[in-house]
């Protein structure tokens, strides 16, 4: 009798989601796209189901991980010191990725430089796209209809007064907050009763993360279906017109891919393609569905099971960060803001640059949870300081948004996961939270 | 003579000049400015004037059954007020706006057409008095130099809605966009329609200058009709209602003339 190989879906899972075949859907997907054929866009409804299904669990996950984070960073006695290395290297990484978008955006203007056919075919696409008058106003608005609406504003509005419409309207930051302050008061009551949900919220979590496996043998497709039709939707005529800014993005985007990549590399002392092989899976997936919150699980699977990170930092710090800290919006908004300047011909001095990186970093916040072009509205603190148009930057940042919105999303997921590796200091081995996938 | 003709001379010889008098005459005249106003007003090919404001004078002068004589000399829009306030014209038809001079000397239709009063604005000029914030409430007070065209309903506008603006009177629309372009005026002032075709027709100028419309300040095109014509204005108020079709927005932009 012929022993049969048992089959094993953890194998299976890691094949259909090996970094060639990752790799391999991505460009097929942009190959795809660029031919621009009609039947892409049936392809749209596809990619729109395997989103719904990554976020359908995305949440749940979140409200088990991050009480048992805040739970281990409080019981190891380390909590502190993790913190505040976070928060060192965070500040650096902001630093780093300020400095080079400015330096990637400064040095393509000045290679090319604004001349009048770019300016003209740049002003007809603003012509097409926008159909109408820039601003609608009134001369003597009404008082009625000047009063601001008294809508809840800044910390306020971070703090969720009912957990359970938090989560219902996938209120992502508000259900963080939630989680955080469940798990130091879980720390609490554990040490009062001795009761503990501990083991529950571990069964969640394995089960969330069960879940995500038997979605990720979708993703080659998934990827496909999202990528093409976003490719195809923008005709190759309007990269050309929006070159400068896209060669700046772009340029900046890719050093702060190849950097992150590099330094955890150096941090973990693994070669450059290990590491890049190991974040594919959350790099290209944060490409297609342009939403960092679905990578949660496959970032935190990356860094602590596959390149053996400390798992303290990264729990502590990726739900949070890929929630809170917005890379992608602060180097767009920067990239734009010069851009804009450019194309205006404003001269921005050393002081301005800090302002931009300071008024970028800020209007990112103003991002969280917020999708689609809505996402571009911030910006308008960044340009308007410089007496640059915001009516003008929208329509034609809406333009090239499709594809600047990938890039977003993975200087979202690149450089956030740099910082707990960081953070971590040397690998040292631990238990993970996230247990390893059963085979 | 028939009947109706020799009522209506007499009419013309007894009473104010109205309806009657012009069905006497057997002649309408209309007053247009000597310039066109393309998408509204313009010769073709062969110098015939055409568009819909020519067709419009021309359905009503057929309703009257009249012919139309187009007095086609006024070099201004004002010009076109006059030439019916003088009774040189029974009837102006110049995308003419209803204002309170123009309104105390001619009497005029319901408008034709409803068009937002619009700017064209220095981006620059603005982003910086607006000092980071939105540009709304600049625009509101505007404080720079407005252009506008010379003896048309604009230089009231302007006097009257941005009081601390200067206003430059300019000859012509050319004059007053090529004025903005090099940097002579802040903005220059007109209806939505004019400030889009500017923009549809160049472009280009999209990037360093912003347009804005006000939704509360209107232009409202109308026919000014002589001061003693009651029964033609309502004659003609009816005419308009039913012929409104070729004066939108849009249609007035897509169309050849408007591009």
């Amino acid at each position: 009798m012929v022993d049969t190989p048992r089959f094993s879906f953890a194998k299976f899972s890691k094949r259909v989601n090996s970094p060639s075949l990752s790799i391999l859907a991505v460009l097929l997907g942009v190959g795809l796209g660029l031919m621009r054929f009609p039947f892409l866009q049936h392809l749209k409804p596809i990619g729109d189901f395997y989103v719904a299904l990554l976020q359908m669990c995305v949440l749940p996950f979140l409200l088990a991980t991050i009480p048992l984070a805040v739970r281990s960073a409080l019981t190891s006695g380390t909590g502190g010191k993790v913190m505040s290395r976070l928060a060192f290297w965070l500040l650096l990484t902001l630093l780093a990725a300020a400095s080079i978008a400015v330096l990637a955006s400064t040095v393509i203007f000045r290679i090319k430089p604004l001349d009048q056919a770019t300016t003209s075919r740049i002003g007809a696409l603003f012509g097409a796209s926008a159909d109408q008058v820039d601003i609608e106003l009134a001369l003597k608005p009404q008082l009625s209809a000047m009063a601001r609406s008294a809508r809840e504003s800044g910390v306020q509005s971070l703090v969720p007064t009912n957990v359970f419409a938090a989560l219902s309207s996938n209120d992502s930051l508000g259900v963080i907050i939630f989680a955080a302050i469940f798990g130091a008061g879980m720390v609490w009551s554990e040490r009062r009763s001795g009761n503990s949900i501990f083991g529950a919220l571990k069964h969640i979590q394995t089960v969330c993360i069960l879940i995500f496996e038997w979605f990720n043998l979708f993703t080659p497709i998934g990827l496909v279906a999202l990528i093409a039709p976003q490719v195809a939707f923008l005709g190759p005529d309007v990269y050309a017109v929006l070159a400068p800014f896209a060669y700046a993005f772009i340029a900046a985007s890719v050093l702060l891919l190849v950097i992150p990549i590099l330094v955890i590399s150096a941090a973990l002392r693994v070669r450059p393609q290990t590491v890049f092989a190991k974040l594919l899976k959350p790099l290209a997936l944060v490409v297609a569905t342009r939403n960092a919150l679905v990578c949660i699980p496959s970032a935190l699977e990356a860094l602590k099971d596959e390149l053996h990170t400390p798992s303290e930092p990264c729990d502590l710090y990726i739900p949070i960060g890929f929630v809170v800290l917005r890379f992608g919006p602060f180097i767009h908004f920067m990239t734009a803001t010069l851009f804009i300047g450019y194309l205006m011909g404003r001269k921005f001095t050393g002081l301005d640059l800090v302002s931009v990186a300071a008024l970028s970093f800020m209007s990112s916040f103003a991002t969280i949870g917020v999708s689609g072009l809505n996402a571009l509205a911030p910006m308008a603190v960044v340009l308007r300081p410089f007496g640059l148009s915001y009516e003008l930057a929208l329509p034609l940042m809406a333009i090239v948004d499709p594809i600047v919105a990938m890039f977003r999303a993975l200087l979202n997921v690149a450089l956030n996961c740099v910082i707990p590796v960081l953070a971590a200091g040397r690998r040292s081995p631990k238990v993970s939270i996230v247990p390893t996938p059963a085979e | 003579m028939t009947a109706f003709s020799a009522h209506a001379a007499e009419a013309e010889l007894s009473g104010p000049k109205d309806s009657q008098a012009i069905i006497a005459r057997g002649i309408i005249r209309v007053a247009i400015t000597k310039f066109e106003l393309p998408a509204f007003h313009w010769r073709d090919a062969k110098g015939e004037l055409t568009g819909p404001e020519i067709d419009l004078a021309r359905v009503i002068g057929r309703l009257l059954k009249v012919g139309v004589e187009f007095i086609d000399d006024c070099a201004t829009f004002d010009a076109v007020v006059d030439a019916v306030a003088t009774g040189r014209a029974d009837i102006g038809l110049s995308k003419l706006s209803q204002t309170p001079y123009r309104v105390l000397r001619v009497r005029f239709s319901n408008p034709y057409l409803t068009l937002h009063q619009a700017f064209l604005f220095d981006r620059i000029f603005v982003g910086a008095q607006a000092a980071g914030r939105p540009p709304e409430e600049t625009l509101r007070k505007f404080s720079g130099t407005i252009g506008v065209i010379a003896k048309s309903e604009y230089v009231d506008f302007a006097e009257r809605n941005f009081p601390e603006a200067q206003i430059t009177e300019l000859q012509t629309w050319d004059d007053s966009v090529e004025s903005l372009m090099n940097n002579r005026v802040d903005a220059i002032y007109r209806d939505e329609f004019e400030i889009r075709r500017v923009l549809k027709k160049n472009p280009t100028l999209n990037v360093r200058f912003g347009s804005a419309a006000f939704t509360d300040l209107k232009s409202f095109l109308s026919i000014a009709i002589c001061d003693t014509c009651v029964r033609l204005q309502e004659f003609i108020n009816y005419q308009i209602a039913e012929y409104q079709a070729p004066f939108s927005l849009p249609s007035l932009l897509a169309s050849e003339a408007g591009k």
